[in-house]
């Protein structure tokens, strides 16, 4: 075991303990804290469950990540299938938009939709202009609408894992099963369902775990009874009343154990089920087909009619930032560019803090996340499991948890909230793992030998990942800079506790904007402004050739 | 009787023709090899068998029916038996329930699936296996699932795409006996897929040699062996020596052919077939190395005998392997092994007439 690894390992621990652990261990502390006192105990948690209150809202909370998982299955199942075994003209395309939600953030999609199915939105003027209903029909006010838009949101999630699994699974193993006398239907429910199980399941526990993370779309929905908004609620605005402000506390300790425990339950479950196949013939097509004229028209309707959808939420916002006024009309009547005007003059400061935070965030995200890979993948030095281990584990953190706690420890302990920095710092920790992931997944493609051999030829460690390593990760770590960049750019659920006057980023202005209520075409303008920014960040990456989706999933998961 | 057969067979993947204009028949109860090197279109003909692909012409008749051409009839309704070059064992099921899956299909009664299943796995040494996952199996064992999963619901014929490829050597050699007894005593007709010649020619009661989607020739192993059709065959089941000439004279009374041969001597063959059968004609003599008879020295004046020096030396235990230089010709041949003779030497090679075979 090398000296230097030991050292680098050493930092990254550091870097770890001091931004991750220690704030989160905070929380926890605080969640003991007994109100008023210095003393600890668990009264806090016997207050939590014994209010009536937060156990519905924690009910409500499960009951809405099983809805969306279901609602996410049943859509998301006949589109992976036609993704991974159908040979359609333009399925690229189509696929690009359906999958288009999982880089857009949930907040703009939750906006368009209430302009568009809202009571007075476009849809009801329209049915009620054709005479088809007299009074406005309620689309998405309510718990519907909201697993409809979080189902909308995370479909790319299940799409994704099921269609790596109807693709991974080895050919013969259904043609084993035809061969069996197991025709069409029944060759399915019993051999390939099953198989894709494993698959499933990774894409299944973000889906369920999403509204124990989401607190901004209920609330763009006007409900409060779900965990993570309740918890906004109380520890944003209620900060004085201790026993809210607690309350707000233990949901976040809350939701942060149910995810914590449901992914390493569903981790732990995936590996050992990981079925490994003996097949060298496997073609990478798998078990393509050319469908027949009657699945192709259900094929191409049901993608058409999800990826309308999709696009409504770049369309509704695009009408809403280039007009004003637009109230009880299908569309707007009166088309302008003050909007635009107002945040580009007024505000500018948003736009640049975002691109700084984003920006600082990500510098340390690389200078982080290529180490941390590179003494996973290749070395062997002492603790690497753990690292390993700690770092995915912080993917399963809501991003409300790392806000809280970097409030409450960066402020009530450590003072650094009264800098700038806490701002990039948060953005930082929130997606660590999404970058050490994809430079790992670069580190598994890259043939040791290629490295073995520059240090046979006298090269240092150093100098070999300087020289051959890097510019061979190259590609696959440029998609994961512009990927981390998009996520950041967007993130506003850690941001919005850490905020001061000045450090506005543009997520914040689109929530204050909509938040104060009249100005719904400015925060429609910045949301829309911001799709078009990632829009062509997206193009960038699929220039590189990394593939959208690919680099979406983080390139283990799926193949797309 | 023609119990399979595959008629004017044409299947082209891209520009490729896979499989180009096959005719073949499998006798009832026959094992049946397709023997040939990869991408020869073996496997694309046992696939159309199954009914796993579709040919872009032509026909399979299985048992008088017709597979193709009067309606395609699927995989699931052909009754047959199919064991995979991956096993193709379902990793979520039990071997119980992996070699169930079909008479579950067919619902039988659970009790009589419980009988087929158990002295179906009996047969094949895996009882006491039954409620283990594959993923608990050892190679051979899941191989033994996947045959057990192909025999057990008596299927009409029984494919065999390269099963033994993926075990090792010794396990393979005695797998080879094993599925032969086993497929003879149940009298299942079947085709099986390999690109080792010894394999097919321990299992095979006739081997279809094929190239480049082309039959070449059909026949018993000892047919093939002793007479290849031509020169693919002849070089690729077993080893043999080509030494390239010209026909001089014919001898139709003893129905042997003077050769003019590269290195500027003649030689006697044997007569060729009627069609080759003229003086001028190019033809390339076939002898295999254990039909060559080493001598230290010239005995008495025979035809086909020829002196050259050795080149190599390889020691193979049961015998002796030699390079011999005949004139800038390289012959192998297989010697006694206790042959004292030095690289360097020179050694005297008989070529039996009898058994010098003229191919184009």
């Amino acid at each position: 075991m090398s000296r230097g690894n030991l050292l680098l390992a050493s930092i990254l621990w550091l870097v770890l303990i001091f931004f991750a652990i220690y704030p989160l261990s905070f929380l926890v502390f605080e969640s003991f804290k007994i109100a008023g006192s210095n003393n600890f105990g668990i009264q806090n948690y016997i207050d939590f469950f014994k209010d009536t209150y937060y156990l519905k809202t924690f009910g409500n909370t499960l009951l809405l990540g099983l809805l969306v998982l279901l609602t996410a299955t049943v859509f998301g199942l006949p589109l992976a299938y036609i993704l991974a075994r159908y040979r359609l003209k333009g399925k690229t395309l189509l696929t690009a938009l359906i999958l288009l939600p999982i880089v857009l953030p949930a907040y703009a999609g939750a906006f368009a939709f209430i302009v568009f199915f809202g009571k007075q939105g476009t849809l009801n003027l329209l049915l009620v202009e054709l005479g088809l209903i007299t009074k406005p029909i309620n689309f998405i006010y309510g718990l519907h609408g909201l697993v409809f838009i979080q189902a909308l949101h995370l479909l790319p999630f299940i799409v994704l894992s099921l269609s790596a699994g109807f693709t991974n699974i080895d050919p013969s193993l259904e043609e084993a099963a035809e061969v069996e006398g197991a025709g069409g239907f029944k060759r399915f429910l019993t051999v390939t369902l099953p198989l894709c199980t494993p698959n499933y399941l990774a894409g299944a526990v973000i889906v369920f775990l999403w509204p124990f993370t989401d607190w901004l779309t209920p609330l763009i929905f006007g409900q409060i009874d779900f965990l993570p908004s309740i918890s906004y609620i109380n520890i944003a605005y209620h900060f004085t009343d201790m026993y809210r402000k607690y309350m707000g506390i233990v949901s976040v300790v809350v939701s942060s154990v149910i995810c914590i425990a449901m992914f390493l339950i569903s981790k732990r479950w995936v590996e050992s089920k990981k079925y490994t196949s003996l097949s060298k013939g496997t073609t990478l097509e798998g078990r393509i087909m050319a469908p027949g004229v009657f699945q192709r028209i259900c094929a191409y309707s049901y993608m058409f009619f999800i990826a309308i959808l999709v696009l409504l939420i770049p369309t509704v916002l695009g009408l809403s930032a280039f007009s004003r006024r637009w109230v009880l009309t299908p569309i707007p009547t009166y088309w302008t560019l003050d909007n635009f005007k107002l945040i580009f003059l007024e505000s500018p400061a948003l736009l640049k803090n975002s691109f700084v935070f984003s920006g600082v965030a990500l510098i340390w995200g690389v200078a982080f996340g290529l180490p941390a890979a590179y003494l996973i993948t290749r070395t062997k030095v002492r603790g690497k499991e753990a690292l390993d281990f700690v770092i995915t584990l912080m993917l399963a953190f809501p991003g409300i948890a790392v806000g809280v706690s970097y409030l409450l420890a960066f402020w009530e302990g450590i003072p650094l909230a009264t800098l700038w920095i806490i701002m990039p710092l948060s953005l930082f920790v929130r997606r660590l793992p999404y970058f050490v992931r994809m430079a790992h997944a670069s580190y598994l493609q890259l043939d040791v030998s290629l490295e073995e051999a520059s240090e046979i030829s006298g090269a240092g460690k150093l100098r070999t990942f300087m020289n051959i390593s890097f510019p061979l990760l190259l590609k696959g770590v440029f998609v994961g800079i512009v990927m981390f960049f998009i996520m950041a750019f967007q993130e506003i659920s850690t941001a919005i506790f850490l905020y001061r006057g000045g450090w506005e980023t543009l997520p914040i202005g689109i929530f204050l904007n909509w938040h104060r209520g009249m100005e719904f075409g400015i925060a429609a303008a910045m949301a829309f402004f911001m799709i078009v920014i990632i829009f062509i960040l997206l193009l960038i990456v699929s220039r590189i050739g990394g593939g959208i989706i690919g680099a979406a999933w983080g390139s283990s998961g799926g193949r797309y | 009787m023609a119990f399979i057969k595959i008629e004017n067979l044409f299947k082209k993947f891209g520009k490729v023709a896979a499989v180009n204009h096959v005719w073949l028949e499998v006798k009832q109860g026959e094992i049946l090899t397709l023997l040939g090197p990869s991408g020869c279109g073996k496997t694309t003909t046992l696939r159309c068998i199954a009914g796993l692909e579709r040919p872009d012409e032509g026909d399979v008749i299985i048992d008088g029916k017709s597979m193709f051409s009067k309606g395609f009839v699927p995989p699931s309704k052909r009754e047959i038996g199919m064991v995979f070059q991956n096993y193709a064992v379902w990793p979520h099921m039990r071997v119980f329930d992996n070699v169930a899956y079909g008479l579950k299909i067919q619902k039988l009664p659970k009790n009589v699936i419980k009988k087929k299943v158990t002295e179906n796995l009996e047969s094949l040494g895996l009882t006491g296996l039954e409620k283990r996952f594959p993923g608990q199996l050892s190679g051979g064992q899941q191989q033994r699932v996947a045959l057990a999963r192909a025999l057990v619901g008596n299927p009409k014929v029984l494919l065999l795409d390269e099963p033994l490829s993926n075990l090792d050597a010794k396990l393979r050699e005695k797998m080879r006996f094993e599925i032969k007894s086993l497929v003879r005593r149940m009298g299942i007709t079947s085709v099986y897929v390999t690109h080792d010649q010894a394999e097919a020619m321990v299992i095979s009661d006739r081997v279809s040699v094929m190239n480049a989607g082309d039959i070449v020739q059909v026949g018993t192993p000892e047919e093939i062996y002793k007479k290849p059709a031509n020169r693919f065959v002849a070089d690729f089941i077993g080893t043999t020596n080509f030494i390239p000439g010209e026909i001089s004279e014919l001898l139709k009374e003893r129905q042997l052919a003077y050769v003019h041969t590269e290195f500027g001597q003649k030689m006697l063959c044997k007569m060729p077939e009627s069609a080759m059968a003229s003086t001028n004609n190019k033809v390339n003599i076939s002898i295999r190395p254990e039909d060559i008879e080493v001598f230290t020295e010239p005995t008495q004046d025979r035809d086909n005998l020829f002196k050259g020096t050795i080149m190599h030396r390889a020691y193979l235990g049961n015998f002796l392997y030699f390079f011999v230089n005949v004139d800038s010709t390289m012959i192998r041949v297989q010697a006694p092994y206790d042959m004292t003779q030095k690289e360097g030497e020179e050694l005297f090679l008989f070529l039996d007439p009898e058994k010098c075979v003229l191919l184009t």
